[in-house]
């Protein structure tokens, strides 16, 4: 795989897909970490006064019904926003492969009930089990995350144990078992890098997928709670007067989006690099 | 059940809406059942309202009216209060009316298995007795001053013994009554179909028509979102809703086809109460303190504007029997930052350290609006408040957390009740209380007192004692009156549209044109 | 075939039976009490109710017996009653359910309608800017959240056009939410479509057929289509899977009186008997669905051999 890499580095710079979704995404994470210079405003100080201002040259992106800066809000929400894809893909990614190892690898009884339960759970939509999740343990962002998170472990389950049913057949695996490498060798030092391409393109997509379930749950009243400025949140609240007042719907719709795009982008452009024979 | 779903796809709105005989209203949701025994939302309970009727009945001034009774007697010991009731009055599915029906309802509410919710308005009740059909009696174990009021509430709605041979149909899918309108269907989360009870007498009814209602049927719908409410409205979709977003007022004052009802004498009282069981709200200089920092009036200018809502300083609002704003006015906290100032210093806070509270309050009506000038007003005088609003379901649950917990920051919320009687104070305030919060032996005698006195003079001076203690101890601090539900647009082709006393829509006298 | 059939058949009601343990088990995770946060919105419930309400959850029994209780009511159509107003949880969901699925078979025709046609004309007409531009319409309609596309579509049809009343739940108010369900899947069903239908178009027999010198349209039409569909109808159990998780945000965007909506309140109330009810029949709904379309599939499907 560091072969491969190597080779791609000169492939990624004429890959457009890979190279906008760095783009968007490195804006993305400089808007993360200097929020508080980007952002004129504290997003939660209410300028009475100013209610449902249009955009302008004081508020970029015009005020919410509280007065508070559209622009400074969405700024500190690029935060969560990272910190909702990032946390969310690591629950699944870390507990998804760890099952499919282990059911792909250990074999048996084992296997059958892991994979099993990944299938009944597969058959329900992940929006399901986020819902019964954020049922359980209460409306938060937190919980939002875990919800999120915890719905799409049969996803990276499933993956990773078809990849490594396929490693498990080829031969370098079989010379290593032969040669009496031990199981926990066996599994980190040859399973794991040879599993991680196909994972790591899933994980970029997945991220986005968990950004829109995270919001669309602090859309329902089921994750983040007001004030805080997570874009889904901010979209709700938006939606009372929706009518007069139109860009407080839309530019957290916009940054949604963009963000999402960014990593579909960069997930399709590593895909094309990762795994030349999927090239479209 | 299909033919139902299929008639939500399609059949009765189209039908309902351009019918001059029909009236559409449209709420926000839907009631939570047709049983007055097994819900208190107001989604609810002005449902019961046209379904239903009363013994007794509020007029315009608030006072109890006899409505299906006709009189009524309250023995000398004050323990049993006797009814007679009118005669000639039907119910839904022609059975007759009479003591029977309201001996039903009663021991239905108050059974030991299955209780209505309100069970504890009801009182102590020892025997509900059918003395003739025109005649019943109730025996208390003690004197319960609230009960003839009571009488007057939709959840006394007297239901009609033929109820009992529904089942579990009851109040689901069927309700039989006494009421002005009369059930046709009910299709959850959808809408609710009334029609006119052609053998309905007014009696005690706020209202001019005799008889049955004008208009044919009454459809209540739920469009959830509010512009989408409003956008009904001003396409003739809907010709009454309840609810038009508050910020957008002037897009129905503005318009001529359309008129703003706000309601008035609701009984709703909007105030502040405080965690007393820990620092720094145990301390009543810190209760004081919040008191004099806020001015409400400002609050209201900025939150509400005018014409919305009104001053209240009693801790029994508007329209309710023992509001006396004058009375209250010698006990209430004029604005004084300087004076909420120098309490602090006593108890130790400075500019440098100021008081650290958590403020909460429920979503909706511009309520986070108030608690955001409450704030800036606090911060001027030197408390810190930081905000937390949530649904009223878990701001309920979370007062009555604070109140338990023996450490953390202190916190008081802005909490909201309505109630048409000065019993809820003994609720609100006679241990263990609603929320398990600020109790004294003191306070529960002067309750007692409310409970058991039946003569009214004397019961009014129990209520002012009541009043004084919880003002002059600042744990009830009245801030508003109305705030919750209390706005209403209608369409000009909408004539006799009333709002009863304690926020009652009434349809009896409504004609279209 | 009957072996698939029933073979299929049994591993669906094994999933049903491994939902309703799940339901059972769901209450128990509650962090705290959930008796008493079920009940926290109501002030005047004695301890003694709660008590009572405790007993005819059946959660002073030990798990097994409430699981035998749970299911045996179940079984009568007996799925409890909501906690607040007593109304019983099963008829409140199969009157929304039709709606439900009415959204989602006809947001899963636009999704195929759309998605499918798109798909085949990038993949015709791959490498131009055609293909490019649908392509690119695709990835930015698959990063596009549903709930913001709802609302756009509502601005600008119901309240700027006014081609569409504002709210309601019925055939005339079915298009927007439908298209905004269907237009949010559409954007990957092209993507899928595309990359099948080139697979596809590089067979070897297609090949043959092209250097037998057959008209392209007899090829494409013939072979590659059909295969192509077939490759469609693997995907409808999923998508309609996807519709369906779908609906529940979008009846929500548009008040729709369906399941979905009725959920999402229950969570917010803290209802979960009802949220129990829900999960089940949606979980039942959503098997039932995808063995009918596993088993037609298998039908049409010539290269499966359904009896290994």
């Amino acid at each position: 795989m560091i072969l491969e890499l190597r080779n791609s580095a000169v492939k990624q710079f004429r890959n457009p897909s890979f190279t906008i979704g760095l783009i968007i995404l490195a804006i993305l994470l400089f808007v993360a970490i200097f929020a508080p210079i980007v952002a004129p405003f504290d997003p939660l100080q209410m300028n009475v006064g100013e209610p449902l201002q249009p955009p302008n040259a004081r508020f970029w992106f015009g005020t919410d019904d509280f007065g508070r800066d559209l622009f400074s809000r969405i700024v500190h929400g690029s935060r969560l926003t990272l910190m909702i894809g990032l946390v969310a893909v690591g629950i699944s990614m870390v507990s998804g492969v760890l099952i499919g190892l282990t059911a792909g690898y250990v074999g048996g009884w084992i296997e059958t009930i892991l994979m099993r339960s990944m299938d009944v759970l597969f058959s329900f939509t992940e929006t399901l089990i986020a819902l019964a999740a954020v049922a359980v343990l209460g409306a938060s962002l937190t919980n939002a995350i875990i919800a999120v998170g915890l719905s799409s472990i049969p996803f990276y389950a499933r993956i990773t144990y078809g990849a490594v049913l396929v490693e498990k057949n080829k031969e370098y695996f079989k010379a290593a078992q032969a040669l009496g490498a031990r199981s926990p060798r066996l599994v980190f030092r040859h399973l794991l890098p040879n599993i991680l391409s196909p994972i790591i393109v899933v994980a970029t997509v997945g991220v986005s997928i968990a950004i829109l379930s995270a919001s669309a749950l602090s859309f329902l009243g089921l994750g983040a709670q007001p004030p805080s400025p997570e874009w889904g949140a901010i979209l709700s609240a938006g939606r009372d007067y929706f009518k007069r007042a139109p860009w407080v719907t839309t530019f957290p719709g916009i940054a949604i989006a963009l963000t999402v795009l960014g990593f579909n982008l960069l997930g399709d452009g590593l895909r094309e690099i990762l795994d030349p024979k999927q090239r479209s | 059940m299909i033919a139902a779903a299929f008639s939500a796809c399609g059949g009765s709105e189209q039908s309902a809406s351009n019918n001059p005989g029909t009236l559409v209203w449209a709420r926000y949701g839907d009631a939570d059942s047709l049983d007055p025994h097994r819900t208190t939302t107001t989604l609810s309970w002005q449902i019961f309202d046209q379904l239903y009727d009363t013994l007794l009945a509020f007029n315009d001034k608030g006072e109890v009216v006899p409505n299906l009774a006709k009189s009524w007697d309250v023995s000398k010991d004050g323990r049993e209060i006797t009814f007679a009731l009118n005669s000639g009055v039907t119910c839904h599915d022609g059975t007759p009316f009479d003591a029977n029906d309201v001996k039903y309802t009663a021991d239905r509410a108050i059974d030991n298995k299955n209780p209505s919710v309100t069970k504890g308005a009801w009182g102590s009740i020892e025997l509900v007795q059918v003395v003739n059909p025109q005649t019943v009696k109730f025996r208390f174990k003690q004197p319960f001053g609230a009960f003839v009021s009571f009488m007057a509430d939709p959840f006394a709605s007297i239901l009609c013994d033929s109820n009992k041979d529904l089942g579990t149909q009851f109040g689901v899918t069927k309700a039989i009554g006494t009421g002005p309108w009369k059930l046709v269907s009910w299709t959850k989360g959808s809408e609710i179909v009334l029609e006119k009870n052609p053998n309905y007498k007014k009696f005690g009814r706020p209202v001019e028509n005799p008889g049955a209602p004008y208009v044919d049927r009454l459809v209540v719908r739920q469009i959830p979102e509010a512009q989408a409410r409003l956008a009904g409205l001003q396409t003739g979709e809907v010709q009454l809703i309840v609810n038009p977003p508050l910020d957008d007022l002037d897009a129905v004052r503005n318009d001529s086809n359309l008129k703003l009802h706000v309601a008035e004498n609701t009984g709703q009282n909007f105030f502040f109460e405080f965690t007393t069981s820990r620092p720094p709200f145990n301390d009543i200089r810190a209760r004081q303190a919040v008191a004099y920092a806020v001015d409400v009036d400002r609050a209201i200018q900025t939150a509400f504007g005018p014409d919305l809502v009104q001053r209240e300083k009693c801790p029994i609002s508007r329209g309710v029997a023992g509001n006396d704003q004058a009375f209250c006015d010698r006990f209430t906290y004029k604005p004084d930052p300087n004076k909420a100032k120098q309490l602090l210093a006593q108890m130790g806070y400075s500019a440098s350290k100021p008081m650290e509270v958590i403020l909460m309050t429920s979503t909706g009506d511009n309520r986070e609006k108030m608690v955001q000038v409450f704030q800036s007003q606090l911060a001027q005088v030197g408390i810190n408040a930081k905000l937390e609003t949530m649904d009223i379901g878990t701001l309920n649950a979370r007062v009555k957390q604070e109140n338990e917990k023996k450490s953390g920051v202190g916190t008081f919320d802005m909490m909201d009740w309505a109630w048409f009687d000065p019993d809820i104070l003994h609720q609100l305030w006679h241990s263990p209380g609603a929320y398990s919060g600020y109790q004294t032996p003191k306070l529960d005698a002067l309750l007692a007192k409310t409970r058991t006195t039946i003569d009214p003079t004397q019961r009014k001076q129990a209520v002012n004692q009541v009043m004084e203690y919880l003002l002059k101890n600042a744990v009830h601090i009245p801030l508003y009156t109305p705030g919750s539900l209390w706005v209403y647009a209608t369409r000009n082709s909408v004539q006799g549209f009333k709002i009863g006393t304690f926020n009652r829509p009434v349809f009896n006298d409504v004609k279209l044109q | 075939m009957t072996s698939y059939l029933i073979k299929r058949v049994l591993s669906g009601l094994f999933t049903i039976w491994l939902t309703t343990i799940a339901v059972t088990l769901l209450i128990h995770l509650v962090p705290g009490d959930p008796v008493q946060i079920m009940y926290a919105q109501s002030q005047s419930t004695t301890p003694e109710q709660l008590e009572q309400v405790r007993h005819n959850l059946g959660l002073d029994r030990p798990i097994y017996e409430q699981y035998f209780i749970y299911m045996s009511r179940v079984l009568r159509g007996d799925f409890g009653t909501t906690i607040r107003g007593n109304q019983p949880i099963l008829s409140l969901l199969l009157v929304r359910l039709p709606n439900t699925l009415l959204l989602a078979i006809s947001s899963l025709f636009i999704t195929m309608l759309v998605g499918v046609t798109a798909g085949f004309i990038a993949a015709y007409k791959r490498g131009t800017w055609l293909d490019a531009g649908l392509m690119t319409g695709a990835i930015v309609g698959i990063s596009i959240p549903s709930f913001w596309l709802g609302l756009v579509l509502i601005y600008v049809f119901s309240v700027q056009l006014g081609w569409f009343p504002v709210s309601g739940t019925n055939l005339r108010n079915l298009f927007l939410p439908a298209l905004t369900l269907g237009l949010a899947n559409a954007a990957s069903v092209s993507r899928l479509t595309r990359s099948s239908m080139i697979e596809v178009l590089s067979q070897d027999y297609i090949r043959t057929a092209r250097a037998k010198g057959l008209a392209e349209k007899f090829v494409l039409m013939r072979h590659a289509l059909r295969n192509s569909l077939i490759n469609v109808v693997n995907m409808l159990g999923l998508q309609f899977t996807y519709m369906m998780g779908g609906a529940i945000v979008v009846e929500n965007v548009f008040a729709w009186n369906g399941v979905g909506r009725f959920a999402i309140q229950s969570i917010l109330q803290r209802d979960y008997p009802t949220i129990q009810g829900f999960i089940l029949i949606f979980a039942i709904v959503v098997v039932g669905v995808s063995i009918v379309l596993d088993v037609l599939y298998a039908w049409i499907d010539p290269r499966i051999n359904y009896d290994s």
